[in-house]
């Protein structure tokens, strides 16, 4: 009995520290995240301005840790799936917009690309549950 | 402000007409002036007309735009601005101040450029290139009778800032100035507090000390006076230990108590503690040697901590050359161009934790990193970076710096043209990236210089950590200098990084490779190194 008992406490444990170690930074659930422009299926000439939309939450400099608000990553042509329990990568398809933005100048080969946008805590975390958009395909001619 | 009430009291700005067009205002006026200019230009004037202007260009037009103000006008060696905040006033002129420490650091004495800065704040008379008024004429004075490197401040300033602006501010008291009827209230502003306290914590030491002699004494004699003569012989022996806890004070006091005839028990715990209270004095006493060295390094830096040795980062000479930047592997490297490098020294890693946390003790830096001592620092923004860089050029006196893009990107090809310094392939044990074929380490980013060395003898060229440089980021390399200076004109809010991280594949450990990232915030994955110019 007493050693069922401990062995659920370091369950219990080994799941809280888990938890902790994932940042799980809260987001409300109706938060929505999602591109003003461009719309899926755009054909575009050249470089573009892509306008970030937030709903039900706010937009604040990365490492700002007031509640409901982050900043934006774009994420540009990526395939593997979102880590929750890692910061967002840093590199040329992890775009940071830790300033603040809401939108950025985006030039691409030409060609067929996907955007996504990703909304991160103040250390760069996805929320929880991630607030994540759309992911959309534009053409670049 | 009495001034102005006076004015309105007897009427006399209804002497002059209203004029649309010159708006009085209530203003913070900054005014600044170069100590000497005549004497610089003396003894080098192109070189010191190039120099003010450059001070100009880069830093003191700049620094007002950052604080918000405005500059009104500038003259040969001086210039007036106007601020809506006393507080980023003050803050403008510090910043400024600060800059030229840095700036003057690796020059001989009389190649400095000083300035001398007064605040006030005041009604002015604004017009499109210049401002009138009571208040610009104070600030001027104000200016004139500052320390060479120092920013005086006018009473109404004070009263505005005190509470708002961590600095110390030091009463000058009333002081009649040129022309003006009424006495100006001057403070002198510390951007340093402890700089004030310092001078007077010793004071108190020294009193606390004579108090615990004097109790001590008294102590010594009741008790000499109470105890059986029996006692005498272990009165012997207890008088050797207040001899010793009070012999590395090498004071006459301290002599004299440690010969009275008295301690005993209850005394010596006393002296140690008079010693362990005056502990403050004796370390003090290295910063006050400095002081008559380098007057303006240990004034306002915060960073001069009696730290017994300051652990300097290693440094490599690199003797410099022409070599060809870029690559055409990926648009932010085009065009290839050729730069020319002058000698500078680099450090031989990124900057460790334990070298990070040496700012971070003195208060220079923003915060304490965690890991090991000797991983490299991350989560450094490029404004955390350049205060360390700050941090250590006031405290060695030398002008350490952040690497330009060029310089990082030559000595990170170790004389090589290849994609990788060590030739055309990726190879294992080379570079601490991503699936770049090493076991990865238990514990990321590993320790600096965990990897081979490239031919200058530089590590983590490449993969580890992403490294900050000074160059503002532009897209691609058209306009770039030639001359390996860093690239600073144009859209500051982000800044280049280079190395790519242990998070980042091969493609990012090339030499050629570059990438941004806004200038304020940190990351992870982020770090530095550092650059000295001969």
């Amino acid at each position: 009995m007493r050693i069922v008992r401990l062995v659920l406490l370091a369950a219990a444990l080994a799941a809280l520290s888990c938890a902790a170690y994932a940042q799980g930074t809260p987001a409300p659930k109706d938060a929505l995240v999602y591109f003003i422009w461009p719309q899926n299926g755009a054909v575009i000439k050249g470089g573009f301005w892509c306008r970030f939309g937030l709903r039900n939450m706010g937009v604040t400099h990365a490492g700002d840790t007031y509640k409901n608000s982050g900043h934006h990553h774009l994420l540009v042509d990526v395939n593997e799936p979102l880590n929750v329990n890692e910061p967002i990568p840093q590199d040329k398809n992890h775009l940071h917009f830790g300033a603040g933005q809401t939108e950025a100048r985006i030039e691409l080969p030409p060609g067929k690309h996907t955007l996504q946008l990703v909304l991160g805590d103040a250390k760069h975390y996805p929320f929880d549950p991630p607030v994540v958009s759309q992911k959309i395909t534009v053409t670049i001619r | 402000m009495r001034d102005k009430i006076r004015d309105i009291n007897s009427g006399r700005t209804t002497d002059v007409p209203p004029r649309a067009l010159t708006p009085r205002r209530l203003a913070a006026i900054v005014a600044g002036d170069i100590v000497g200019y005549s004497r610089l230009m003396q003894v080098d004037e192109e070189g010191t007309h190039a120099r003010v202007k450059r001070i100009q260009r880069d830093l003191i037009e700049p620094s007002i735009v950052e604080h918000h103000g405005r500059l009104v006008k500038t003259t040969g060696d001086g210039f007036f601005a106007i601020f809506d905040s006393p507080v980023e006033a003050v803050r403008c002129g510090i910043v400024i101040q600060q800059n030229m420490i840095g700036r003057n650091a690796s020059l001989p004495k009389d190649h400095w450029i000083e300035y001398r800065i007064g605040v006030n704040l005041g009604d002015v008379i604004i017009e499109d290139d210049d401002i009138y008024g009571d208040g610009v004429n104070v600030a001027s004075r104000l200016e004139s009778i500052a320390e060479p490197g120092e920013v005086y401040i006018s009473g109404g300033i004070y009263e505005q800032i005190k509470h708002k602006l961590v600095c110390g501010y030091e009463s000058l008291g009333d002081r009649k100035v040129k022309n003006i009827t009424d006495p100006v209230r001057v403070y002198r502003v510390l951007p340093d507090p402890s700089a004030l306290s310092r001078s007077r914590k010793r004071r108190e030491n020294i009193l606390i000390f004579l108090l615990s002699l004097i109790l001590l004494v008294l102590a010594g004699g009741a008790l000499w006076y109470l105890l059986p003569p029996l006692e005498k012989a272990r009165q012997e022996a207890a008088r050797v230990l207040p001899g010793v806890a009070s012999a590395p004070l090498q004071s006459p006091a301290g002599q004299q108590a440690a010969q009275a005839p008295q301690p005993s028990r209850p005394a010596a715990p006393a002296v140690q503690e008079a010693a362990s209270q005056t502990r403050p004095a004796p370390s003090a006493a290295p910063a006050a040697k400095e002081a008559i060295s380098q007057p303006q390094l240990a004034a306002r830096t915060p960073a001069i901590q009696p730290a017994p040795a300051l652990h300097e980062p290693e440094m490599n000479m690199l003797q410099g050359g022409s070599f060809a930047m870029g690559s055409n592997e990926d648009i932010t490297e085009k065009p290839v161009h050729h730069v020319t490098i002058k000698p500078f020294a680099i450090s031989r890693y990124p900057i460790s934790v334990r070298e990070w946390n040496q700012c971070a003790a003195a208060k220079a830096c923003g915060f304490t990193a965690n890991g090991k001592d000797d991983a490299p620092v991350t989560n450094v923004s490029w404004s955390d970076a350049k205060q360390f860089v700050a941090w250590l050029a006031a405290a060695t006196g030398k002008a350490y710096r952040l690497p330009s893009e060029a310089e990082w990107e030559y000595a990170a090809r170790g004389g090589t043209q290849t994609r990788y310094w060590w030739g055309e392939e990726l190879q294992p044990g080379m570079a601490n990236c991503k699936n770049c074929g090493d076991v990865a380490a238990a514990e990321q980013p590993a320790k600096v210089g965990s990897f081979k060395p490239n031919p200058f003898g530089l590590y983590d060229m490449g993969g580890g950590v992403d490294q900050w440089v000074e160059d503002c980021w532009h897209r691609t390399y058209q306009g770039a200098p030639s001359d390996g200076s860093a690239w600073i004109e144009g859209d500051c809010e982000s800044h280049v990084i280079r190395s790519g991280s242990w998070q980042n594949d091969a493609r990012y450990a090339r030499p050629a490779n570059r990438d941004n990232y806004d200038t304020n915030v940190r990351y992870p994955t982020h770090g530095f190194r550092i650059a000295l110019s001969p």
